[in-house]
């Protein structure tokens, strides 16, 4: 016996014109229209004139023209601001990493030892972050005068910011098989961390907190401007009493110890990888 | 003696994972539970450990009842309780040396080991425990590097060292190949009749049961369907655990 197959009429389920393609293009021309919107708005807050920048264009020349050569007859008072800039990196990059991985055991919802603990710590985490560093360090020249060391408290208490939330998403990303493993050995919560969570992301905090010492060279060097120490404040002083020759060479210090510290950080990172 | 003594696991939309379910390994012994997805083997065993909270039911190991500790008693209870899971889940950047010593660190609350030290007698304890699954010679390798199979004999490893009562395998052999799957169920049973150990094993491998379970239990909608030697244990008893998960 044979059997008839209707296949029938087939509907095309997606519809190709019509008011479908009408609709994705009125979308579109939306979008597009929202965007030059926001763009002209902000030249509009900025008060963007193009016109000031070329007629500018002489005083900047004379600035540069000004700046050469460097002057390095001041290389040797530069240099004690240079390693005093790293120094306060270093400082608050170590400080930082230190109170940002308890917190950040805190913060991360598979760890967490309890629901309060970790708005707790999420809400530090979220402050110290949000308020800007040079904020931060004009806070603490206020309370301990001026120096290197607001400058490093100012860059560990917003490196707790920047680290904890990084550390925390890394916790919270890593496989927790070895983790629930050992606890049911019976080891205790801290062993658990010790042995188990800090083991297994070690290398990428490692790789974080580089990466945050780099970021931090950069902003120590714009700490000093607010009497934060550093190399930062003798740029300012220059700039200040239009030593433009001071300046051009305090910037070729900065820029090979920002040049350094990348590499270096970004060689020590590829060695962790 | 592990000890399961109407065991009941009930969801909050009524449907049960395990009903009343009682089982009883023996030290020594080496039980395989074969059944088919969903059937509730892994429940079983994630209901002893107390991973999962039992509705109802008891489970005893060695005089004591585990289903109602909680706190500090739960995490001594569990130290008689080895669990070796599908996976290894050793910590991949710490030694094999390292990872099976952590085994013990229940047994060890001090501020060594809270900094993340191993006691050094259970560091040489574990060369002896790497000794008894064949990889003392791997004691210093990185565990990240191992193959399947080393990890999981270094799972073993790690059970042992924490000197249980009973050893839970899930599936242990799940993602290994043939004969590395044969070498742990040999491991398994020898360490269940040398040691002394009550082994309870969830399989998905039947020949495996067959070869080297003592007693296998079969487990259907959270029910046992049967409990027996294994030699008594019909082809046809194990093909009614899938068939009906198939239908």
């Amino acid at each position: 016996m044979s059997a008839d197959i209707h296949l029938g009429r087939v509907k095309p389920t997606v519809s190709v014109g019509g008011w479908g393609s009408a609709l994705t293009a009125g979308i579109r021309i939306v979008g597009l229209l929202i965007a030059i919107l926001i763009i002209v708005q902000a030249l509009i807050v900025v008060e963007a004139r193009p016109q000031d920048l070329i007629s500018g264009i002489h005083g900047m020349a004379d600035i540069i023209r000004r700046s050469v050569p460097p002057d390095f007859s001041k290389l040797h008072d530069a240099l004690w601001p240079a390693l005093e800039t790293v120094d306060i990196a270093i400082f608050g990059t170590l400080a930082g990493v230190i109170m940002a991985v308890p917190l950040a055991v805190l913060a991360a919802a598979n760890v967490t030892p309890s629901r309060v603990m970790y708005y707790l710590a999420r809400g530090i985490i979220g402050f110290t972050r949000a308020v800007p560093d040079l904020v931060w360090a004009l806070f603490f020249v206020t309370a301990v005068g001026l120096g290197p060391f607001p400058g490093g408290l100012a860059l560990a208490v917003h490196s707790i910011g920047m680290l904890g939330r990084l550390f925390a998403e890394t916790i919270e990303h890593m496989d927790m098989a070895p983790i629930d493993a050992l606890s049911l050995t019976g080891a205790r919560r801290i062993q658990v961390f010790t042995h188990g969570i800090l083991p297994t992301v070690l290398t990428s905090l490692l790789g974080i907190s580089l990466y945050r010492l780099d970021e931090n060279i950069r902003s120590s060097l714009v700490l000093g401007f607010v009497g934060a120490g550093g190399i930062g404040f003798q740029l300012l002083t220059a700039m200040n009493l239009f030593q433009y020759r001071e300046v051009s060479l305090l910037l070729i210090v900065i820029f090979v110890i920002v040049v350094a510290v990348e590499r270096l950080s970004a060689l020590a990172r590829q060695r962790l990888a | 003696m592990l000890s399961v003594r109407n065991l009941t696991l009930q969801y909050p939309n009524g449907k049960r994972a395990l009903a009343d379910f009682n089982l009883e390994v023996k030290p020594g012994e080496l039980v395989v539970v074969l059944g088919g997805n969903g059937s509730g083997k892994t429940t079983l065993l994630r209901c002893i450990t107390r991973t999962l909270a039992p509705t109802g039911g008891e489970v005893w190991l060695n005089g004591t009842e585990l289903s109602h500790l909680t706190g500090d008693k739960l995490r001594i209870a569990r130290m008689a309780l080895a669990l070796v899971s599908q996976h290894a889940s050793l910590v991949r950047r710490r030694s094999v040396l390292s990872n099976v010593a952590a085994g013990s660190l229940g047994r060890h609350y001090n501020m060594w080991t809270a900094i993340g030290g191993l006691p050094s007698d259970e560091l040489q304890a574990a060369y002896g425990y790497l000794d008894e699954v064949g990889l003392r010679d791997l004691a210093r390798q990185r565990a990240g590097t191992l193959s399947g199979g080393q990890a999981q004999r270094v799972a073993i490893a790690r059970a042992l060292a924490q000197k249980p009562k009973a050893i839970l395998a899930d599936e242990p052999v799940a993602s290994l190949d043939p004969e590395a799957a044969e070498d742990i169920m040999r491991l398994l049973r020898r360490l269940a009749e040398e040691e002394n150990l009550a082994v309870l094993c969830v399989l998905h491998q039947v020949e495996l049961a067959y070869s080297y379970a003592h007693r296998v239990v079969g487990i259907r909608d959270g029910r046992i369907e049967f409990d027996l030697p294994r030699a008594d244990v019909s082809r046809e008893a194990v093909k009614r655990l899938y068939i009906s998960e198939a239908a």
